[in-house]
């Protein structure tokens, strides 16, 4: 036999290739419904859950859930194949499947992260490589003399010179940090298919911007407003309301104030999101566009303004748009429906 | 994996086991010895005992799996025995078990190394594994041919035909066809000692035979235009469906319209997959067959002090060969002490006439009459002459139900089967123990569909030269959400119609459609009456 080593790589490969062929069309599920509740919290592995394969063929047996379907495909028994989706491939799944393009970070070299890899190896150290080790003393020792199996000697001498420490090498990455600012009227009502839709959105810009400038580089924070604006905490963006009188202007004002005083503008990369039902007052269109144009473009990488199910007296969007035409920062969409989600995703996202 | 020869230990003790195995007589082919790890182990058993196999996506889902089990500590990467018999046989050690059961393993596989050479279904052929890695190497030039996609997809498709093969059958290949079958692989024969046959002369004459013989003229034209027609469809096609055909695959890969590439596959996956018909057939006799020269040459490793942990081994033992009951049944139990009450029977003279006839119950049980016959050489003529259907009917008895606890079942597990108190022969504060002729019964009717549906092909020309499957009825209905798949898939492999019959339900998959229609339910005696007669089986 000519075979080293008795191994099933290449056919865990092709299930593998199987079931990452799933994940797309999971993904394609997900995109063309809208569906983006799978998305579970900051950071975490996506589990996905499919039915398990099994070659269907003439047997006696109960009747699976699933039962069969696939044909040359492979048929389903009525078990589950659970499997983890790191956060990253889903995302990056995604932004393929979305023709999302990666974010431009900017801030790049001002602050460093640093980090400690172990990539080399040396004679002195504090991390003993055992296996690099005992490598170099078994070659030492054959070359003693002092490990010959065909004269039955099988010592294994462990000299200080075999000794292999894993030396850790200082890595240094740019790092890049962003602040996300959501903007909610709460002079809407926000409750039923109109808060899903918000939700879902909001927790897609978040995972989107998490994996595209890390976990921990990303600070997420909430204003709502009426005829007044104010921080709240995420879990509050969504329960606050109040039925009256609403001004949008000074809540893209106050998140302004807020980049401007608290960030260093030249490092930080600044979102900002805003979701109402697009019905403004009075020339409060004008004083957006006012201050979209003079401040916050110059400062922003990023500003969405979307009106969730929008009335027909909403005109926000409409109003911006005469002024902001495929505008490489300023996105403007509306979401009438569920499906909407991922068109609006692509507007907020895709390059102009 | 490395040679045995690669390892003192090992290698010593192999020596000591085929010198035991030679010096007690045992009919050996060459057995080659490999040491594995753990997962080489998991992989080999996943290649069907082959050390390759074609890229598959079962293969790949069944690896992950069992990755993640052996890793997560839900399974033990330890395996007993591992061998693939043929001439040479491949045996496979597991490189964490200590020398002594290492020696346990080469002592079994002796067993059924010989077990393969001598049986009568003639399981042992030269240089099989050496073919099945040609098929693989034939399968993996194919896979390039055919393209990745259509490779997968005609691989799966023949996944779901897999458990349609009877190759020992009555209804196998060679029992339902006519025509230009293929060369079957070379077979070793075991020798049979000749038995003195006496010369009969018969009478010959054409003459007196033609005079003699009944003729039928009314039915001579009809018997012409058979013959004719069967002359035609040999002509035409190259071969004759003239019984049901059972072994399926085996006739798809001989007459399915196929390109080299897809014959490649499914040649491998009949010749690696037609192995289990014959486990099956000859497991209890196989594994009784391997733990009793197992024990005798461990006996004798044990007094020349080639291994130690007598008590170690004893404790292995017991535990292989524990009682179950008849539905658990354990073969390697059931096998060995079978085995060895058949010897005892040879032993002292109870196969014989003399012993059958007796009526004397006092003189029965005390019977022990020395026979000339070598028990040994018995129970190697019975190897070469049963399968597990005939050895269980024979020596089987009543008694020996009870004696080795196969009609004894806990009562809470008796009470979760809902077995009736009508079967209960007797019981106590924790077992019941159940009718031992119903428990035999139960039992020699596993041959008959080894808890498989029986299906087989009757008709070769049926919708649109479309294959007619017959599921012959035993009372039990087929999962019906994977008729369609599964007929789907054979209409890939045949590339024309495929219907099966199954009751009183004619399912069809033609040409994209699946349709089921009601038809008269017909038993097998009859589809076999018609076509014994030369007619269709099923008409629309």
């Amino acid at each position: 036999m000519q075979e080293d080593r008795i191994s099933s790589n290449e056919s865990e490969g092709a299930f593998n290739d199987f079931i990452e062929d799933t994940v797309e069309d999971a993904i394609e599920e997900i995109i063309n419904e809208g569906d983006l509740d799978t998305l579970g919290d900051r950071g975490s592995e996506i589990i996905i859950e499919m039915d398990d394969i099994v070659p269907p063929t003439f047997s006696y047996g109960d009747e699976g859930e699933g039962g069969g379907k696939g044909g040359r495909k492979p048929g389903t028994e009525g078990g589950k194949l659970v499997f983890n989706l790191p956060f990253n491939r889903f995302m990056e799944l995604l932004a393929e499947k979305l023709r999302l393009p990666n974010l431009k970070k900017e801030g790049k070299g001002k602050i460093k992260e640093v980090s400690y890899e172990f990539k080399t190896f040396g004679p002195t150290g504090v991390i003993l490589d055992k296996k690099r080790t005992f490598k170099r003393a078994l070659r030492s020792s054959i070359g003693m003399g002092k490990y010959d199996p065909a004269r039955g000697k099988y010592t294994v001498d462990f000299m200080r010179r075999d000794r292999r420490y894993k030396i850790p090498v200082r890595v240094e990455n740019p790092k890049y940090k962003a602040v996300v600012f959501y903007m909610g009227d709460i002079s809407y009502s926000t409750h039923g298919q109109r808060l899903e839709m918000e939700k879902r959105l909001v927790n897609f810009i978040k995972n989107w911007l998490d994996y595209n400038y890390g976990v921990r580089n990303v600070e997420h924070r909430f204003f709502v407003h009426d005829v007044k604006a104010y921080e709240v905490q995420e879990q509050e963006f969504y329960r606050v309301g109040n039925i009256g009188g609403t001004r949008a202007f000074i809540a893209f004002d106050l998140i302004y104030q807020v980049a401007f005083n608290e960030y260093d503008i030249n490092s930080t990369n600044f979102y900002a999101f805003y979701f109402g039902d697009g019905e403004v007052f009075g020339n409060d269109s004008k004083e957006i566009a006012g201050i979209l144009r003079e401040s916050i473009m110059p400062v922003f990488n990023r500003v969405g303004i979307l009106e969730v199910l929008p009335s027909q007296w909403s005109k926000l969007v409409l109003d911006l748009s005469k002024d902001f035409v495929k505008n490489k920062i300023i996105r403007l969409s509306k979401i009438h429906r569920k499906s909407d989600t991922i068109n609006a995703i692509k507007t907020l996202f895709q390059e102009v | 994996m490395r040679l045995i020869s690669t390892d003192k230990t090992l290698s010593h003790l192999e020596k000591r086991v085929l010198h035991y195995a030679e010096e007690m007589g045992r009919t050996l082919p060459e057995i080659r010895f490999f040491i594995l790890d753990g997962i080489e182990f998991a992989s080999l058993l996943e290649k069907h005992v082959y050390p390759t196999s074609p890229v598959n996506i079962w293969e790949g889902k069944r690896m992950v799996t069992k990755k993640f089990r052996i890793e997560s500590g839900q399974e033990s990467s330890l395996y007993y025995e591992v061998v693939q018999t043929g001439n040479p046989s491949y045996a496979y050690l597991n490189n964490t078990n200590s020398p002594m059961i290492q020696a346990t393993v080469m002592a079994h596989v002796v067993g059924h190394c010989e077990f393969s050479e001598l049986n009568v279904l003639q399981d042992s052929n030269p240089d099989r594994t050496e073919y099945v890695m040609y098929l693989v190497k034939k399968v993996n030039a194919g896979q390039h041919q055919m393209g990745e996609k259509h490779y997968l997809t005609y691989w799966n498709a023949c996944e779901s035909v897999i458990p349609l093969i009877a190759p020992h059958s009555q209804y196998n290949l060679e029992h339902s066809v006519e025509g230009d079958l293929p060369p079957q692989p070379e077979k070793i024969v075991p020798k049979v000692e000749e038995e003195t046959s006496r010369e009969f002369f018969r009478p010959f004459s054409h003459t007196m035979d033609s005079l003699l013989k009944y003729q039928d003229s009314e039915n001579a034209w009809e018997i012409d235009r058979q013959k004719r027609d069967r002359r035609e469809q040999i002509s035409r096609t190259g071969y004759r469906l003239y019984r049901p055909c059972q072994d399926i695959l085996g006739f798809l890969r001989t007459f399915s319209p196929t390109s080299a590439a897809e014959k490649a596959i499914l040649d491998y996956m009949y010749v690696s997959h037609s192995k289990h018909d014959f486990v099956v057939r000859t497991q209890i006799m196989n594994e009784g067959w391997a733990m009793y020269w197992e024990k005798k040459i461990m006996l004798e490793l044990f007094k020349e002090k080639a291994v130690n942990g007598i008590i170690d081994y004893a404790k292995i033992f017991s535990g292989v060969c524990a009682p179950r009951p008849f539905f658990m049944r354990n073969p390697y139990h059931l096998g060995y002490h079978l085995w060895n009450h058949i010897e005892e029977l040879y032993r002292t003279g109870k196969v014989t006439l003399d012993y059958i006839e007796e009526k004397d119950v006092e003189a029965r049980e005390k019977w022990d009459r020395k026979s000339d016959l070598d028990p040994l050489e018995c129970m190697k003529h019975l190897v070469k002459t049963t399968t597990d259907y005939e050895f269980l009917r024979r020596f089987l008895t009543e008694e020996l139900v009870f004696e080795f606890h196969l009609n004894r079942i806990f009562k809470k597990q008796a009470e979760m089967y809902g077995i009736s108190k009508d079967a209960v022969v007797k019981e106590d504060n924790y077992f019941i123990w159940l009718d031992p002729k119903m428990v035999k019964d139960e039992m020699l009717s596993f041959f008959t569909h080894f808890n498989k549906p029986r299906i087989y092909i009757v008709d070769t020309e049926f919708i649109d030269g479309g294959l007619l499957l017959y599921h012959r009825n035993d009372g039990r209905a087929l999962r019906k959400s994977w008729i369609e798949p599964t007929l789907k898939n054979i209409n890939f492999i045949w590339k024309s119609a495929a219907s099966l019959v199954s009751g009183n339900k004619l399912y069809t998959y033609s040409n994209r459609k699946f349709e089921e229609k009601e038809i008269a339910e017909t038993s097998f005696e009859e589809v076999l009456e018609r076509m014994d007669s030369n007619k269709k089986p099923f008409t629309l």
